[in-house]
């Protein structure tokens, strides 16, 4: 299927330390070493479970880890040095779109559901919060997502002023790791949380939240989780990184067969990788999910999405988006060309292209993708498969 | 356990003058006082011990600290990052790349569990004492928890001994001493330490260690 490893370089190093957060999507690294992946190129890998991704940065930079899960907008707001520590960090592989949801407490929910906002509708669920608030002036929500720079504060901001509210003024949106969120749900310290999984499902499942729309309803396919690495480290092994990117493609491609997923839950599951109830991994990763305990199961086959729709491709038009949108929240500090240098050195759609080659996947003739365009899978060239790439809009103009 | 910064030492610390505050975010309290202690020693000011993140933002607004020490293995550290990003004159990371010397040192002190964030009027060579106290002690509290690790073990070692030469003697009728010869011959036969031989001797007689 694939040719053979005589074809690649030799890996300047094939002991790799790589480091991934407890969410669902740290799927591809764990079953690459599951599958024998990294074996099948070379590499003896050891895992390192993470508990910030402050800790995965800074060991990243250090040198005690070789590469990462990283959130898809790090990259570049570190080599800007947004929010005080500066590193020249890179892309070359995406590995994985979507995958988060919102879920509030089930008493705003419900509320919400009363004003029409039925869980599951994204459009409706703010729409009704919307309402709610211009309601009841007093009320004062805390919401939180995982990281200042994650796709969840951007999907979360795009949900809010989908229903005409202001993020920045509204409500308050703070961060919390996501082993936090359901007890602090729980607790009444904050009224809810955009997270990946599984901390959306294990707050319905516990009877504790209800999810109101899934990530890919607010913005479809968006890049969600990137391999990272230092530029140094890339400069001084391009052939044991090439086989990571290969290893952990190959990895995606098994990934994105729907059969294979209870397996891939089931692998996750386990005391050494996420050490998390089987039952709370296997909605999101078949893409049958209940949005509320007891409530009907959606069928949501994109919900992870990994290996499908050039999934690993790192768009660079994407990566600007969320470097803009970032900023935003920054109050926008860098300049034009500044962030156009950012962008090409930190997503680098040419060593996606150079692994694509090796496993004869066809490749995009661009590194940009159309925006808000398509509601459906479409075909961007023959056999190039990509995904609807929808988005909330703003209700009211100039949002941003 | 907590210090609260005086009304001196606030005005002192707008002027820059004086010595800076530390906060100190570390889940283990025992750590934390020894952290505490030995700053304080050496002539620094800790305004502030916390266990977790729980009132975080509210602790900072209060005690305005200018460092913070803060657990490698804390999830509480991008909570903490996010409090910079969204106010300038909260402590950021420490500035650990800018030259070779930084990085080792930093290297260094993240592989002994401790990370850092400074308030950016502060200069570097004001924070690395700081930290160097907070490594030296996290590096002492690790030796002492090895040592008392190993002392439990050994406790728990000859407690095993104690009761399989017990109880292989009364299985047996035998003398103690000769199930204890009997029991060390096993262990020099097989390459295998004494302890594990009891611990296989009691698993073949069913009986569990005693729990204290």
């Amino acid at each position: 299927m694939t040719q053979s490893n005589n074809n690649l370089p030799a890996p300047e190093v094939a002991e790799l330390d790589l480091g991934y957060i407890r969410l669902s999507d740290s799927a591809p690294l764990v079953l690459a070493q599951e599958l024998g992946f990294y074996e099948k190129y070379q590499l003896n890998v050891t895992l390192h479970r993470e508990v910030s991704w402050a800790n995965l940065r800074d060991k990243l930079v250090v040198g005690s880890l070789d590469a990462t899960q990283m959130l898809a907008p790090l990259p570049m707001t570190t080599a800007l040095g947004a929010g005080g520590l500066r590193a020249n960090l890179l892309t070359g592989l995406v590995l994985s779109l979507n995958g988060n949801g919102i879920t509030l407490s089930r008493a705003l929910a419900d509320n919400l559901a009363g004003l029409g906002g039925s869980p599951g509708d994204a459009a409706g669920t703010s729409a009704a919060l919307a309402e709610l608030l211009n309601t009841q002036p007093s009320l004062s929500l805390t919401l939180a997502a995982a990281h200042s720079f994650s796709c969840h504060i951007l999907q979360l901001r795009l949900w809010l002023r989908a229903g005409g509210i202001d993020p920045d003024s509204r409500v308050r949106i703070i961060v919390l790791p996501p082993e936090q969120m359901v007890d602090s749900l729980a607790r009444g310290i904050i009224d809810g949380y955009c997270v990946g999984e599984p901390w959306n499902t294990a707050a319905v499942q516990r009877g504790i939240g209800t999810m109101v729309t899934s990530g890919f309803s607010v913005w479809n396919n968006l890049p969600e989780k990137v391999l990272g690495v230092t530029d140094a480290w890339h400069q001084a092994n391009p052939a044991s990184h090439l086989r990571l990117r290969l290893a952990l493609m190959e990895t995606c491609q098994w990934l994105a067969i729907p059969e294979n997923r209870p397996q891939a839950a089931r692998a996750l599951a386990d005391p050494q990788y996420l050490d998390l109830p089987e039952r709370e991994l296997l909605p999101s990763l078949c893409g049958k999910l209940q949005y509320q305990r007891d409530g009907a199961v959606m069928d949501e086959p994109d919900f992870h999405v990994f290996g499908r729709y050039q999934a690993g491709f790192p768009w660079r038009s994407t990566a600007r988006e969320l470097l803009d949108m970032s900023m935003e929240m920054l109050g926008g500090s860098a300049t034009e060309a500044e962030r156009s240098a950012v962008v090409q050195q930190s997503y680098r759609p040419d060593l996606y292209r150079q692994a694509a080659r090796h496993l004869g996947i066809t490749l995009p003739a661009t590194d940009n993708r159309p925006a808000a365009a398509h509601d459906a899978p479409w075909q961007m060239a023959p056999g190039v498969e990509m995904g609807a790439d929808l988005r909330l809009a703003p209700l009211k103009a100039g949002g941003h | 356990m907590s210090q609260d910064s005086d009304t001196s030492d606030t005005n002192d610390k707008h002027t820059g003058a004086s010595t800076p505050g530390v906060m100190v975010l570390d889940d283990r309290p025992e750590r934390a006082a020894m952290v505490e202690a030995s700053l304080e020693r050496a002539g620094f000011r800790v305004v502030s011990m916390l266990s977790t993140a729980s009132g975080l933002l509210h602790q900072i607004e209060q005690h305005k600290p200018d460092v913070i020490l803060i657990d490698l293995e804390s999830p509480d550290r991008d909570v903490l990052e996010s409090l910079a990003i969204a106010n300038a004159h909260n402590p950021t990371p420490i500035v650990m790349f800018s030259g070779t010397d930084d990085q080792d040192f930093v290297s260094d002190a993240m592989r002994s569990g401790v990370t850092a964030y400074q308030s950016q009027t502060l200069t570097p060579d004001i924070v690395r004492p700081i930290i160097e106290v907070a490594v030296n002690q996290f590096r002492y509290f690790e030796s002492m928890r090895r040592e008392l690790r190993e002392s439990e073990q050994r406790l728990e070692d000859q407690r095993a001994i104690e009761r399989a030469k017990v109880l292989v003697a009364r299985q047996l009728s035998i003398s103690s001493e000769e199930a204890y010869a009997r029991l060390r011959r096993i262990s020099m036969d097989k390459n295998q330490r004494l302890a594990d031989v009891a611990r296989t001797a009691l698993a073949a007689l069913h009986i569990d260690e005693p729990e204290q």
